[in-house]
């Protein structure tokens, strides 16, 4: 019985994702004794405000990669939303009604991109090379290149109010989301289907999926986080700006990709794609408080990736290795028993 | 010195005597002036995660002569040839060649030591020309070190003649028909002139006539003293041009005899433990076949003209014709995949028009698609998953997430029942033998008890004895009500398990025979005619 609790925990999420976590964990101990704010309930709400905006992508794009997809245009679409929200406050819209009309926008934009993908047969990755450009252009002429302040004080609390004191309302929004999401990937029809869809197009149809419903799904769902996470991007700065967000895209791949997520397509889970988020901004913002210039983050984002991508692939290979020697040792393995 | 630990010098990798050896030895054998006279295996054993893929293997393999390896998959034929080829290493064992022990690392050492192995998947570049595949890796070069094109294409050129190939050296290798590419990939390996050339399943995708061909192929090399190694599932070919067989059965070398000294029936015994002809013999069949539950009526599509036929409930009906004749394209039409141009499907008396093959399911249609790589396994995800995803959405709960304990019910149960060998239901999929991917694959469509099950040449690639275990799977869905439609290039299994049998040829029904008036004669007539008039 004990045995096979051990067995059941090394088959689980967590059990593959020790590596990353024994990443975090050291991260976190080497800042906080480099820097004794770092551990502070303050500080690390800080760190969870500040990726709050990549993780709304970076859930869509996790889901968008296990299907062997992508979307490039989430950043565009995050600087159009968040003019679109500043836009229609400004109209005198409701803070409220404007975010869901600014999230259906987005999802609007999510219909664009699957049906260039379905129909004109495009590569997602430059169906939505070509709408990153068209809704980056759109947040400028909407906004006449200038940023749209916003002074109606309800919408800009969504952004900075605390509950309790603590918790930010962004932040709150994208616990639930990762928990939701989290949950129907790993727990529902439609989540099974994207790891299915990813692993071989053509077999999920002849197995009786309808791949273009679900790339239609998967788009509007990245269509829609991106709008989220502009209007509230909006609330948080009081304006709405055309030139925010700018790689925002590529910032959510790293973590996707960090979190084990494969460009191949079929592998990849929101729980990774978390400590691969957490990781990034703890990284970053220890870096920031320790006063390195901040060009470095850039530099050390980029060598984090390559990394814990080549630690995690030779962790993978000695797994291999181990199971081998195992069966070689397991005289009755299925060879012997058939 | 002595001489043990020269020659540990000279074997030692990258040392410089090992260098000289290996280039010597190379040239030596390209020039003629030394020919390999044998091929030795001791004692080869290789083991995967979870399966002992070779046991004890030993075998010695002569020139001039042609060795037939036989076995069910999984048997082991494959890793016998990587290990040769220098993909694989083997755990323990040693492979010697004219006395010399060789430990091949990569697939550059075997074709430093002439060995070149054909396998059944190719491996061409679609995007070059004839001769730049022919002489892949290894292009001649002019004095200024530009590619020498029209000394490559002659050379190919001769090689084709020599052959009796009529392809000329600078066509596009993906404008080629898959029995010529397949023809390139033997010239590759004939152009290094190898003293070992082996052959995995190289009919696989060849036409009788090409076939032809390539046994004069195999009989010139055989003249100029190779060794052949030719792995092979069909009996008939193994009897016309192999001289000794070498049966492999789960991972161990069963015996070594010449090919004359032994009958099919005997080969297949030794295979698999009893005669071919009795396991159709003994399938119970399904005694009352009930009335036409489907048929279709002057159906066209843009690959099929004009098919009708109809099957009755219980029924298993055939489908035999040459490959390409339009066989699997009107299951396509059947199964929401091809559009269909005119002409009606009738299922139970009801018009139907399935415009995908979710929606061909709902109507009770099942298919299990030809290709089992590329078409069939979902391969990233475990064999419980690819089981249940026929049904999934009705192992839901109120709240519409997936029951787990159902889902693994169902696959435990498939498992168990179809008796597919693997360690869980929670093993990859990819992981598996092709005969128990197979099997999962089938259990997923009969899970949603369909009406109409369609089999398109299920068991290709597939040893006899999982063969023979698909057989009686089919036996007894036919017997539970199930219509098969069942597509098969073997004529031994179309005429062993149908009812009647469809002959299709160019697109187009020949002829529907009864089971009791079918033989292999009537069928091939009926599935090319036309082409012999033409001839």
């Amino acid at each position: 019985m004990q045995e096979s609790m051990l067995k059941k925990f090394k088959k689980s999420d967590v059990a593959d994702k020790v590596s990353l976590i024994i990443a975090l964990i050291v991260l976190v101990i080497l800042f906080s004794v480099l820097n004794t704010n770092y551990f502070t309930s303050r500080n690390l709400m800080n760190i969870l405000m500040a990726c709050s905006l990549m993780g709304f992508v970076a859930i869509a794009e996790t889901y968008l990669i296990i299907a062997n997809q992508i979307d490039l245009s989430a950043g565009s679409v995050a600087a159009f939303s968040s003019v679109f929200a500043a836009y229609l406050v400004k109209m005198g819209v409701s803070p409220i009604i404007a975010m869901i009309i600014t999230v259906l926008a987005g999802c609007i934009i999510g219909v664009i991109n699957a049906a260039t993908i379905n129909y004109l047969k495009l590569q997602p990755f430059i169906a939505t090379l070509a709408t990153m450009s068209v809704f980056r252009g759109l947040a400028y002429i909407l906004c006449d290149g200038k940023a749209i302040g916003i002074s109606n004080a309800s919408y800009n609390k969504i952004g900075s109010y605390r509950i309790f004191g603590v918790l930010p309302i962004p932040v709150l929004i994208l616990i639930i989301a990762f928990i939701v999401f989290g949950f129907v990937l790993a727990r529902t029809y439609f989540g099974r289907s994207i790891y299915v869809l990813g692993g071989n197009s053509y077999a999920a149809k002849l197995a009786g999926l309808n791949p273009k419903a679900i790339i239609f799904k998967l788009y509007i769902i990245s269509g829609a986080m991106s709008a989220l996470a502009g209007a509230l991007l909006a609330a948080r700065m009081n304006s709405g700006q055309p030139a925010a967000a700018d790689g925002l895209e590529f910032d959510a791949v790293t973590a996707a990709v960090l979190g084990g997520a494969a460009f191949t397509g079929g592998t990849g889970t929101i729980f990774g794609t978390l400590l691969g988020m957490l990781i990034l901004q703890g990284f970053n913002t220890g870096l920031l408080m320790l006063g390195v210039q901040t060009f470095w983050q850039e530099v050390a984002k980029g060598v984090l990736l390559v990394v814990a991508l080549t630690f995690d692939y030779f962790r993978k290979l000695s797994r291999t290795k181990k199971e081998l020697e195992e069966s070689k040792l397991n005289k009755s393995n299925l060879v012997d028993q058939a | 010195m002595t001489t043990e630990s020269t020659r540990n010098i000279i074997q030692d990798k990258g040392n410089v005597f090992w260098l000289i050896n290996v280039y010597v030895n190379t040239n030596l054998l390209r020039y003629g002036v030394i020919q390999m006279s044998y091929i030795e295996f001791k004692s080869i054993n290789k083991y995967f995660p979870g399966v002992k893929a070779l046991n004890n293997v030993s075998f010695r393999a002569e020139s001039g002569k042609v060795y037939a390896f036989v076995g069910e998959n999984g048997a082991g034929k494959s890793t016998l040839l990587k290990i040769m080829n220098g993909d694989y290493m083997p755990d323990s064992g040693s492979m010697i060649i004219d006395g010399k022990e060789v430990n091949f690392t990569t697939p550059r050492d075997a074709i430093a030591h002439g060995i070149s192995v054909i396998y059944q998947e190719r491996q061409i570049v679609k995007e070059m020309t004839v001769a730049e595949n022919v002489f892949v890796g290894d292009w001649p070069l002019k004095k200024n070190n530009v590619v020498d094109y029209s000394m490559m294409n002659e050379q190919t050129r001769n090689i084709c003649e020599r052959f009796g190939l009529k392809i000329e050296p600078d066509v596009k290798v993906g404008n080629l028909s898959t029995a010529m590419q397949q023809m390139v990939e033997i010239m590759k390996a004939v152009r290094r002139d190898p003293e070992i050339i082996a052959f995995d399943e190289p009919t696989a995708s060849l036409s009788d006539k090409e076939i032809e061909i390539l046994f004069r192929i195999i009989n010139q090399l055989k003249e100029q003293n190779k060794i052949i190694l030719y792995v092979s599932h069909r009996m008939n070919e193994i009897s016309m041009i192999s001289d000794e067989v070498i049966v492999l059965k789960d991972g161990e070398l069963v015996g070594q005899k010449p090919t004359g000294s032994l009958s099919d029936d005997d080969l297949i015994r030794m295979m698999v433990g009893r005669p071919l002809g009795k396991i159709f013999e003994e399938l119970q069949r399904n005694d009352n076949i009930g009335d036409t539950i489907m048929e279709l009526k002057n159906i066209t599509t843009d690959y099929v003209s004009d098919i009708s036929f109809n099957v009755r409930k219980g029924e298993i009906l055939g489908f035999a014709g040459l490959v390409g004749a339009g066989r699997t394209e009107i299951m396509r039409a059947i199964f929401g995949l091809d559009k269909v141009i005119s002409g009606e499907i009738l299922l139970e008396g009801k018009k139907i028009a399935p415009k995908s093959p979710q929606s061909a399911m709902k109507l009770g249609i099942a298919m299990v698609p030809e290709d089992r790589k590329d078409q069939g396994i979902l391969p990233n995800i475990s064999v419980k998953g690819n089981i249940s995803i026929a049904v999934l959405k009705s192992l839901l709960n109120k709240y519409s997430v997936i029951d787990r304990e159902k889902e693994r019910k169902i696959a435990d149960n498939a498992i168990e029942k179809f008796r597919i060998r693997t360690p869980d239901a929670d093993k990859q999929i990819t992981q598996l033998s092709g005969g128990n991917q197979q099997k999962a694959i089938l259990a997923r469509w009969l899970e949603m008890n369909p009406k109409i099950l369609i089999m398109d040449e299920p068991t290709k690639g597939i040893d006899v004895g999982a063969k023979s275990e698909f057989y009686q799977i089919i036996c007894e869905c036919a017997r539970a009500g199930i219509s098969v439609l069942l597509i098969s290039s073997e004529l031994p299994e179309i005429l062993g398990l149908s009812d009647r049998i469809v002959v299709v040829r160019e697109g187009r029904v020949s002829s529907i025979i009864d089971r009791k008036e079918a033989t292999e004669e009537l069928i091939l007539k009926y599935a090319m005619v036309d082409n012999e008039k033409k001839q």
